[in-house]
């Protein structure tokens, strides 16, 4: 879930509420769905939430929510725009992987050092979670009295647009620029091979044919998603900024650029449009346009399971940002048509609004209720038998056992003499994990006996005797499945004692099979797990369901064991 | 007066004037000391013996201090080498009289360093010389040491501190128990004593013959310890899932069952987690090697799940902004949540299609591509349950979790307003801690999506919660590493001896 760090006296500041103590705010912003997780260094709250209000990733963003909690504001709010006087075009040659591209003009803006922080964390962290780490969003902000802008080619529609810089593709050594922290002047490849956010950044353009790259009057100036040039860096002298966003998706990266640009004018900064010109298009961006949805009055009240005023509704509507009118035309249903301002990227349906109205309401002041809906209950046939025969188990003296369903190869396999595609119980193929993160859990195991080995291997400085059982999770691939795996419980169990011998194992066995009114057979067969001669195939109805024998000394010695271990393992639902 | 045979015999062999301990009782009847002390307490119970106790103090010789009674101290045996090298005139080198001396390894440290302590001379500069005084036949600890191999005791206390110091002798104190005959025991015997017949076991014969008529039973010690047995047990955490599947069913909820490698169908697409998602990247997820695709997906069903997530559902829904692809959809992963399992149950296609209401629930496994710590385990079973019902609220929702959480002791519930891609309202449960009273996460709960439910062809409201089983497990047991219960490097001690809940 996203952090984000708010300097408390910025947040007094913005909100207009000097007397709200920092407590106070924690608490406040508690009810906003912001948890407090600390303090920084330098004395910033820090704050997790969950990353559906990506709005709030600054603290421009949390005051504005803090100010419709507190009734300070009410309803939605759309900051004007200047004309254009920039234009982006966008050139033939610009990479197919990442064609779009949004902006904006920001002007008169006062970025003391808090406002620059703020500004830096809120691109990081929208990087982080809409950019999807730069991937399908990432944001460049320029000094904009370092650009220099060529006359606008137009587009035959009125020319008056000034100024230009030009987004294309270009050859990865075919131009050098100064990125920022470095002094040198390097190619977007160079970046890629010697710079360290560039060497970060590199999987997400390595493969292009042409790198992305954004061009002034004087020349290569940012390679979006990697970094901006050293030229054009925004530092706390900056007036006057110049935003571009570049990505996969048109309506991310405009989205994002909303969030900016409602941040920036937080701070008394104007927002002035620019043109992006596509060869077929031309979008006029930032794009404040204000979407509607509508929601049932019904709806609403279903959902909270409450009675609410038509009034009351659009009072909780217009505090939670929104703007809201009842379309009450004769006999038509209530519902509301809600207008939703452009910063938020989360209402997705008009049940997202339900939920605005339940929090705005105050969902813990809701009245809980058991609902008044008969069901019958029941347990599942396999899990009644796992029972079952685990009681059975216990009753013979069993510790019930669970362990993991992942496992190593090396265990499942090596260290009990067996190997994949062995005709024998266990050596089925696994199923194994890609790219594995530890290379102790890499593949289901295919049987529960080398568990219940570790098990022995890491208690051997316990009492003895140990007599184990666990009846659990086991698979192998199998391509007659759906899902290409098959999947069974399996029983298993060990005595591990001084004098643990075959018939300790199969008098066990042979109590479980009458218990569950199953004809065991027991012929002799041969498992490397098991000592030649002592070892029998579990023979359950006819059908062979397992293996049974005390464990070969090669497999003890192994798991440093210094006694004998009798064991055996079979499907469960042979006791069926 | 009738006693059992141990108790008559120490009560003939003690006497009213002479005190004898229970070394000597025990010589004198021919019974184990343990015995006669047993029977010494209980006669002195009755009021026939009188006992009295002092402590005693015995020292005993080390092997080491053996050794020098034969070979004589490595400091005496120095002094009378370097006394043969002609040391009382002139000093000789270290090095000759240690040779000629015999003396080996550790011998030589300890030779030196009580050398000079007991007046045998000096050493300086690798030289040696003796003291004119010296006289190795009165070495006080020498002396000492053959006193006690000839049994008799040593009074000087330095020299025996001195002697404990050099590791030569063990000293211990132990507890003599002086026996005399009370009058009240002088009057028993003169009256005559006779030994009762007991028994230490019942044999079917004594049974059968009706002889148990006749004896009497030896008295065990009731209160000494028996020997240890360890007996099965369920596992902890396996009894913790069957409470909370009894409460549950109890609750009128049918348990689920499925499969644990799915496609991701199943697991995050149906649930309208977004393809690019953070949680669906190779780092949160156990995507399979092997195999890597499902062979068959419901078709209109994927079509119905693409169509959402592009387009979003009903009039005024919007889609994501992210590309789908059939392909990621069908490939093949550890569930990463068992709702995978409520999508399988919701969508018609595991027990056919659900009329409302319905209740469904399951306690099972969930893989997550964490790092392995005392509160994480890269598997773990998560507790699963929806209800599905015309008119669900959310206060349907908080009524149900805080009758759950009733049965296991966590009241005062608070319903935290969340957000989870396939919930909405969605809250993160906290409830009150039942031992020491903090506000802890118990939970994820929401009413599935329109998004989520439409596609699947339900047209009733459905309300859902996941909960970790080991987060509810720690909470009841107050254990601090997961990691000692669940899995092979758990502690079976821990398990064998972890009280039973109820």
């Amino acid at each position: 879930m996203p952090v984000v760090d708010v300097n408390p006296d910025e947040l007094r500041d913005l909100t207009g509420h000097d007397e709200k103590s920092d407590d106070e705010l924690i608490d406040d912003m508690f009810a906003l769905g912001l948890e407090y997780e600390g303090e920084t260094e330098d004395g910033d709250l820090q704050l997790e939430f969950a990353p559906d209000r990506l709005d709030r990733l600054s603290v421009e963003g949390v005051a504005r929510s803090l100010r419709y909690q507190y009734g300070d504001d009410r309803g939605v709010y759309v900051p004007g725009t200047n004309d254009p006087d920039w234009t982006i075009e966008v050139d033939e040659s610009v990479p197919d992987e990442r064609p779009y591209v949004t902006g904006a003009v920001i002007r008169g803006v006062d970025l003391d050092d808090h406002a620059l922080d703020s500004l830096i964390q809120l691109q990081e962290k929208l990087h982080a979670t809409m950019g999807r780490k730069r991937a399908k969003g990432a944001i460049g902000i320029h000094d904009l009295t370092m650009l220099k802008g060529r006359a606008a080619t137009g587009d035959g529609e009125g020319g008056e647009v000034g100024n230009s810089i030009t987004y294309r593709g270009i050859d990865p050594d075919g131009d050098r620029f100064v990125p920022l922290d470095s002094d040198a002047e390097m190619t977007p490849a160079e970046v890629l091979r010697v710079h360290p956010t560039g060497e970060t950044y590199a999987p997400l353009v390595s493969e292009y044919d042409r790198y992305p790259a954004i061009y002034d009057d004087i020349g290569l100036f940012s390679f979006p998603p990697v970094i901006n040039g050293r030229r054009t860096e925004v530092s706390t002298d900056s007036r006057d900024l110049f935003v571009e966003m570049t990505g996969t998706d048109q309506w991310t990266i405009d989205h994002m650029c909303n969030i900016v640009c409602y941040a920036l004018a937080a701070r008394g900064a104007k927002i002035e449009a620019v043109e992006v010109e596509y060869s077929d298009r031309t979008l006029r961006r930032p794009d404040f346009g204000v979407q509607t949805k509508t929601v049932t009055h019904e709806r609403i009240e279903r959902t909270l399971g409450i009675d609410l005023s038509a009034e009351r509704v659009l009072d909780l509507l217009e505090r939670s940002g929104l703007d809201a009118e009842t379309n009450e035309v004769g006999d038509e249903e209530l519902a509301y048509e809600v207008e939703i301002p452009p910063y938020r990227v989360d209402v997705l349906h008009p049940l997202d609004i339900v939920d605005d109205v339940g929090r705005a309401y105050g969902f813990n002041d809701l009245e809980p209720r058991y609902p008044d809906v008969g069901t019958v209950g029941g347990r599942h046939d396999r899990s009644k038998l796992e029972d079952a025969a685990r009681e059975v188990l216990v009753g013979l003296g069993f510790e019930d056992l669970l362990n993991f369903h992942m496992i190593s190869e090396e265990e499942n396999f090596e260290r009990m003499r067996i190997a994949p595609g062995d005709d024998a119980v266990g050596g089925g193929d696994p199923a194994s994990i890609l790219e594995p993160y530890s290379e102790d859990y890499t593949m289901l195991r295919t049987w529960a006996l080398p568990s219940l080995m570790m098990v022995l291997e890491n208690n051997t400085h316990r009492a003895y005797p140990q007599d184990l059982a666990e009846i659990g999770l086991a698979a192998e691939v199998d391509e007659s499945e759906n899902t290409g795996v098959a999947e069974h419980r399996t029983v298993a169990g060990v005595l591990a004692r001084h004098d643990a011998s075959y018939e300790d194992a199969k008098a066990r066995l042979q109590t479980v099979a009458r218990n569950f009114d199953v004809e065991l057979e027991t012929p002799a067969t041969d498992h490397p797990t098991f000592i030649d001669g002592r070892t029998a195939a579990v023979v359950m109805d006819g059908e062979r369901v397992g293996v049974l024998g005390e464990v070969h000394p090669e497999v003890l010695v192994e798991h440093d064991l210094e006694l004998p271990v009798a064991a055996f393992e079979f499907r469960l639902d042979a006791l069926e | 007066m009738k006693l059992p045979e141990s108790h008559a015999a120490v009560l003939n062999a003690a006497s009213a004037d002479d005190a004898r301990t229970i070394d000597q009782l025990a010589d004198d009847t021919g019974f184990k000391p343990e015995t006669v002390t047993g029977a010494v307490f209980e006669l002195e119970s009755e009021g026939l013996l009188a006992v009295e106790e002092s402590v005693e103090e015995t020292v005993t010789l080390t092997d080491e201090a053996r050794e020098y009674l034969a070979d004589g101290l490595p400091e005496v045996r120095l002094y009378e080498t370097a006394l043969d090298a002609g040391a009382d005139a002139d000093p000789v080198s270290m090095g000759q009289v240690i040779g000629q001396s015999g003396l080996e390894g550790p011998e030589v440290d300890i030779a030196l360093s009580n050398y000079a302590r007991k007046g045998y001379g000096a050493i300086e500069s690798g030289e040696i010389t003796t003291d004119a005084d010296a006289d190795p036949e009165r070495d006080a600890e020498a002396d000492a040491l053959a006193d006690l191999d000839a049994g008799e005791a040593v009074g000087d206390e330095d020299t025996l501190d001195q002697l404990e110091r050099r590791g030569l002798v063990t000293r211990a104190e132990s507890t003599v128990r002086a026996v005399t005959l009370t009058d009240e025991g002088v009057t028993a015997l003169m009256e005559g004593v006779e030994v009762s017949e007991t028994v230490g076991q019942l044999t079917p014969e004594m049974l059968t013959s009706g002889e148990w008529k006749e004896v009497e039973f030896a008295e065990y010690n009731v209160e000494a310890d028996a020997e240890r047995i360890e007996g099965g047990k369920t596992h902890i955490l396996r009894q913790t899932a069957n409470r909370v599947k009894d409460t549950l069913v109890g609750m009128g909820f049918e348990e689920m069952e499925g499969p644990h490698a799915d496609a991701d169908f199943w697991i995050n697409d149906c649930l309208f987690m977004p393809q690019d998602h953070p949680a669906r990247t190779h780092w949160d997820r156990f995507a399979l090697e092997e195999p890597t695709k499902i062979r068959d997906l419901p078709e209109d069903l994927v079509e119905r799940v693409r169509d959402a997530h592009m387009n979003g559902v009903g009039d005024d829904g919007d889609g994501y902004h992210s590309p789908w692809s059939e392909e990621f959809a069908r490939s093949i992963a550890l569930r990463g949540h068992t709702t995978s399992l409520s999508m399988r149950y919701l969508s018609g296609h595991e027990v056919g299609d659900l009329e409302p209401p319905q209740r469904f629930f399951s306690v099972e496994k969930v893989y997550r591509n964490d790092t392995l710590d005392p509160t994480h385990l890269l598997e773990f079973y998560q507790i699963e349950g929806w209800v599905m019902a015309e008119d669900l609220s959310v206060r349907d929702l908080m009524g149900t979790f805080e009758e759950f959480y009733a049965q296991f002791g966590i009241t005062d519930i608070e319903f935290k307003p969340h957000y989870n891609p396939y919930t909405e309202p969605s809250f993160e449960l906290f409830g009150t801690h039942p031992t020491t009273g903090e506000m802890v996460e118990i939970g994820n709960s929401g009413m599935f999506r329109e998004e989520v439910l439409s596609p699947l062809g339900v047209e009733c409201d459905v309300m859902a919660w996941g909960l970790a089983l080991e987060r509810l497990l720690m909470l009841m047991y107050g254990f601090e590493d997961i990691r000692d219960v669940h899995g092979t490097l758990c502690d079976l001690e821990l398990l064998r001896e972890t009280e039973v809940l109820h």
